[in-house]
């Protein structure tokens, strides 16, 4: 029983990370469909600068500052230039995927995975595991507690309301992306430094995706997703064994996809995202 | 895009692919040579990259014809395996001459990629639901459906990987070129191209679903039904993709693998945008992308540049592009 809950933990851990970037990003306005491009980043400039310096915790800073660039360039295109959020999300999501599997043969000469680099190792691991339940609390209160929340929520409802308050909803989107993109690389990290020791290409495999359903399902709010992401984690934590009980593993694989397909149905509730989601704001 | 920016835009993507293969330590211009040499340097070479642009012209019409009406079929790529697997497993099951059994598999190939599309259709249609989070939901779905199935139940016994078995001989899309993978789909896929052009620009059918994406303000005013519309368009939009991934199957691996596309779904909404959704000018697009996709693996084993780079630059294409206005174009 402890090993399913530390296992489910383990497994859930990145998945917070991405579904709190995606919770504050669609709360104030920016569909961010890059969260898997986030992971994939944060994971591999974690692995890149681990192995230069020899030090994970150059590492850890290096990930989240790769997620935090590559969201936030959405962030930015998205509000200065005026592109399709989820166009660009799915350009991210390619450029990340092909520009880390370009950059694994450019550093260590060979396809496919890096060597293993100094990583943060078990108790990392477990601090990160508590980070991010606590990350979870911290932007539950942030969004609902602080006047930053509120000016962040008011941009995902209504935008010109917040610029005729004298603010920019530009900033605070921007903002946002740059924030959400740090966790998401911090979720990344993770996965390459905490969980394992190496960087492999595709190793991120469609959790990003799944913190997009965590985040439906959580109906976007920071301690509803981080539920969403634990269920998600205990599926698979589960899988090892129902497998074993002859159920197919892509079932098991399949159930967040399809959880979150059945949340859009509004089966459980009416799930309703914020009214500005994904709606661009240009004319500030 | 006009064609002064569109010039600038396309020589910054080329000096980042020098500069990432300046990082990679091998010579750009060699490198740029060796991925044309390998796309076009001859008839085997040409016939590949043919082979690499009727994969992307499919389910790049299928994207366009999605964002024409407003939606986002970030799907292609789930609806086109779908496609593949129902145009693999009647495939492999039928043996029949091929006037019956090609048409049968290509039909099949349509009805999976339409039913999937269908799918994110419906939820958008009767509940509203976000048809990017559900394609891109679809996607994964679709996959691992695929994989759940051919390395499962119906694994063909004598198969190695995860595949069906092989498609009967007879039932293989009759090739163009003798000796080459070039068959008959690219055709089809002009034709559908032609087609979808003249059901944009000249049809009242057309023309409501330009409406809808245009202006679906205006259009419900005029009694278009928005809700009709987006579940026809994504079953439709579903069913080109679907039928680009049954002619992979009939016509390239003669089969139904898991690895059946490696990513043509997402590389289509580059083809799509650059074509800026004109079916015409997608043929073009999808011939560049073409060049891309085949010459990337002579550029890696000649000029030693990992051919991921592609990938990236794609990456970076969709973003420049992403700009765009995105809904209609005034001269279609």
């Amino acid at each position: 029983m402890l090993d399913f809950l530390e296992l489910t933990l383990v497994k859930a851990a990145p998945l917070i990370f991405a579904a709190l970037a995606g919770v504050l990003c669609e709360r104030s306005g920016i569909l961010n469909i890059a969260l898997e491009g986030g992971l994939t980043a944060g994971a591999f400039a974690a692995v890149a600068v681990a192995y230069a310096t020899g030090n994970p915790l150059l590492g850890l800073a290096a990930g989240m500052l790769a997620g935090a660039l590559l969201c936030g360039l959405l962030g930015v295109a998205a509000t200065r230039f005026g592109v399709n959020q989820i166009v660009a999300g799915t350009g991210l999501n390619l450029l990340a995927a092909g520009g880390t599997a370009f950059g694994i043969v450019v550093l260590f000469g060979t396809p496919g995975a890096s060597p293993e680099v100094p990583a943060l190792g078990a108790r990392g691991e477990g601090i990160l595991v508590a980070v991010a339940l606590a990350s979870s609390f911290a932007l539950a209160f942030a969004l609902d507690r602080t006047p930053w929340g509120l000016r962040l929520r008011a941009c995902g409802e209504n935008p010109h309301a917040v610029l005729a308050a004298g603010l920019d909803p530009r900033r605070i989107r921007v903002l946002a992306t740059l924030a959400a993109g740090a966790l998401a690389g911090l979720g990344g990290v993770f996965l390459s430094l905490g969980e394992l020791d190496l960087y492999s290409d595709g190793m991120t495999a469609g959790r990003g995706f799944i913190a997009l359903a965590a985040v439906i399902f959580g109906r976007w709010t920071p301690l509803g997703a981080c539920a969403a992401a634990l269920a998600f984690g205990a599926l698979s934590a589960l899988q090892f064994v129902l497998q074993r009980a002859g159920i197919p593993s892509e079932l098991m694989q399949a159930l967040p996809y399809l959880a979150a397909l059945l949340a859009l149905t509004g089966i459980a509730g009416r799930a309703r995202p914020p009214a500005a989601d994904g709606v661009p704001f240009l004319d500030a | 895009m006009n064609a002064r920016s569109a010039t600038i835009f396309a020589v910054a993507l080329l000096v980042i692919a020098a500069a990432a293969m300046a990082l990679a330590g091998a010579n750009p211009l060699a490198g740029f040579a060796a991925l044309l040499r390998g796309a076009l340097g001859g008839e085997h070479q040409l016939s590949e990259t043919l082979v690499q642009t009727t994969a992307l012209l499919f389910p790049a019409l299928a994207v366009a014809f999605a964002f024409r009406a407003g939606l986002f079929n970030i799907g292609a790529e789930g609806q086109l395996i779908v496609g593949g697997l129902c145009a693999g497993l009647i495939g492999a099951a039928l043996a029949a001459p091929g006037w019956i059994a090609i048409p049968a598999i290509l039909c099949a190939g349509t009805a999976g990629g339409a039913f999937w599309g269908f799918i994110a259709g419906a939820l958008r249609a009767r509940f509203g639901g976000n048809e990017v989070i559900a394609t891109l939901m679809l996607n994964i779905v679709a996959a691992l459906l695929a994989n759940y199935l051919v390395s499962g139940p119906l694994h063909a016994p004598a198969a190695t990987g995860a595949e069906t078995a092989v498609l009967p001989a007879g039932s293989w899309l009759p090739v163009l070129l003798p000796g080459t993978r070039l068959t008959i789909a690219l055709l089809l896929a002009l034709a559908l191209a032609v087609f979808l052009r003249y059901l944009f620009a000249r049809t009242v059918f057309g023309y409501g679903l330009r409406a809808a994406g245009d202006a679906p303000a205006a259009a419900a005013r005029a009694g278009i039904d928005l809700r009709r519309t987006a579940l026809v368009a994504m079953t439709l939009s579903g069913a080109i993709a679907g039928l680009g991934g049954a002619t992979l199957v009939a016509g390239v691996l003669h089969r139904f693998n898991v690895a059946l596309s490696p990513g043509y779904g997402f590389i289509a909404i580059a083809v799509a945008l650059v074509g800026a959704l004109d079916p015409l000018r997608i043929v073009a697009a999808a011939f560049a992308f073409g060049i891309l996709q085949s010459g990337s693996l002579t550029m890696q084993v000649l000029a030693h540049v990992p051919k991921d780079v592609v990938s990236f630059v794609e990456g970076l294409a969709i973003i420049g592009l992403s700009a765009q206005r995105l809904t209609g174009t005034r001269d279609a």
